[in-house]
């Protein structure tokens, strides 16, 4: 559990951490505008990306419209992001 | 097909989160009256969703006997009161043995679930001893078995296990087993109950469930409710309840089955539209003559809009004037029990002629072109009606609910 303030850059570097673990995704392709289609994300390993980031920084991440909304890295960092800094504030 | 063996049903029973009877489980459907509710637990419990269509306030030793009831967990208690139903419905007996040409065919999902949670508790927690009478209460192949000795059945006996299409199949089984000679009745149907502490917690981790409210089909949907319960049928062939004088509640025309052979989790349109094509062709039935479609509609993104697709696969043009509803959010998703208690609710519909809501309906969503009859029930002619039940896995089945013919 982290316990320390984060910055949003260091934030999106954990969640990447995250998705490359959790997605079985190539680090070199896990950009920002890599698309989830791309990267062969399917929904269960979205399930497994957030319940791994909810392990890491202990909050509660409902699986709603910006996931399923979410066509790249970007989206899917600033839709877990969002749950992240809302439950820390 | 033509002049093939037609398979009729003669008794149905149910128990579900709308109570006991089938008549309880039609009418909550039809009038739209959800069955959801806080969950009761058996212990503390730590999930973030509580509400599920629980079977509650349900006495099994105001119904089973005691010499009965210690080899029964739920999902048998559940079957055996749906089934004593069915049973006297049908005209049977249990003073008589049904003998070697009934077959007896249940699906179920995982079985004895707590009786698995309980015993698991009790040995690893609490370092109990267990109750020796454990195994013989949760395999699922309990639930055929406690129902053959009940009946005396003593034809093909069996559990059927394909998660939420166990049901659906174990009916369509017992159809084709007539169909083919094997027997004249088969006692069929699905039972399940999930809703305890571990098994909510797992599909909590899913994230298939609803925080708040089932809207199958609708704009915002965001999950399924988990529901429990049974319901049993009795099947015949026609001219075998004939000779006996008993009343046919509807016919089962036909059956499909498929694999989607894709993906453990994520449902396939393909899969689910050749099954419905099976059950079409099973039934020899065109597309055009269903009246009435009892979807899967489990009110998760991914099935709405999968089955969607599927649907319009198979009925093209015609899908935005086909009635297709889901009636989950009444009486909750009961997974291996789902195909049975949703079969209760196509027979409802096609005898009384009117098409069950779906509740909780807010507003068209693009990816789910379908009329799912929001909201309000709607009488209309329906003498064929279509059902489906699909599964994790890609396990799919269809069963094709015609009126039926005077005799």
């Amino acid at each position: 559990m982290e316990t320390k303030a984060l910055d949003h850059t260091e934030l999106a570097n954990q969640i990447i951490d995250v998705i490359v673990k959790e997605g079985m995704v190539d680090r070199e392709k896990a950009t920002l505008d890599a698309t989830i289609e791309s990267l062969d994300l399917k929904s269960i390993d979205i399930v497994m990306i957030l319940t791994a980031i909810e392990e890491k920084f202990d909050v509660y991440i409902p699986m709603d419209g910006p996931f399923h909304e979410a066509k790249n890295i970007r989206d899917l960092i600033d839709a877990i992001a969002a749950y992240i800094i809302k439950e820390k504030n | 097909m033509a002049g093939a063996r037609r398979i009729v049903v003669t008794g149905m029973g149910a128990v579900s989160a709308a109570g006991i009877g089938a008549p309880a489980l039609w009418e909550a459907a039809r009038d739209g009256r959800s069955c959801v509710g806080e969950t009761r637990f058996a212990r503390p419990y730590r999930g973030r969703i509580r509400i599920s269509a629980q079977v509650q306030d349900f006495d099994p030793a105001a119904y089973l006997t005691s010499n009965v009831l210690p080899f029964c967990d739920p999902v048998t208690q559940y079957l055996l009161v749906a089934a004593d139903e069915a049973i006297a419905q049908a005209g049977l007996t249990s003073a008589k043995p049904l003998g070697p040409r009934t077959a007896t065919i249940i699906g179920t999902g995982v079985g004895g679930m707590h009786t698995l949670e309980n015993g698991l508790y009790l040995t690893l927690v609490e370092q109990g001893r267990p109750d020796p009478l454990t195994v013989p209460r949760l395999i699922p192949s309990a639930c055929p078995s406690m129902l053959s000795i009940r009946y005396g059945s003593t034809g093909p006996c069996f559990a059927v296990s394909s998660a939420c299409s166990s049901a659906t199949q174990a009916i369509g089984l017992g159809v084709h087993l007539i169909r083919s000679g094997l027997v004249d009745r088969a006692i069929v149907g699905g039972t399940e109950d999930c809703v305890t502490n571990s098994a909510m917690l797992a599909w909590e981790a899913l994230r298939v469930l609803t925080p708040d409210a089932c809207r199958p089909f609708s704009k915002g949907r965001n999950g399924m409710i988990l529901g429990a319960g049974s319901a049993v049928f009795v099947l015949e062939e026609v001219e075998h309840a004939r000779a006996r004088g008993a009343e046919a509640l509807v016919e089962i025309a036909g059956y499909g089955t498929s694999a989607d052979a894709k993906d453990p989790v994520r449902p396939d349109a393909q899969g689910a539209a050749a099954c419905m094509r099976n059950a079409l062709t099973d039934a020899n039935v065109e597309a055009g003559e269903i009246d009435y479609v009892n979807a899967h509609g489990t009110g998760t993104t991914a099935n709405d809009a999968t089955e969607s697709e599927a649907l319009g696969i198979v009925f093209g043009d015609r899908l935005a004037k086909l009635p297709v509803s889901s009636t989950k959010p009444i009486h909750g998703h009961a997974l291996g029990a789902a195909g049975a208690l949703e079969l209760v609710v196509t027979i409802g519909a096609v005898r009384e002629n009117i098409a069950p809501p779906t509740i909780n309906w807010r507003e068209a969503d693009a990816k789910c072109p379908v009329d799912a009859v929001p909201n309000e029930a709607r009488p209309m002619p329906i003498r064929t009606a279509l059902t489906n039940s699909f599964a994790f896995g890609g396990i799919n089945a269809s069963l094709i609910v015609r009126r039926a013919v005077a005799a």
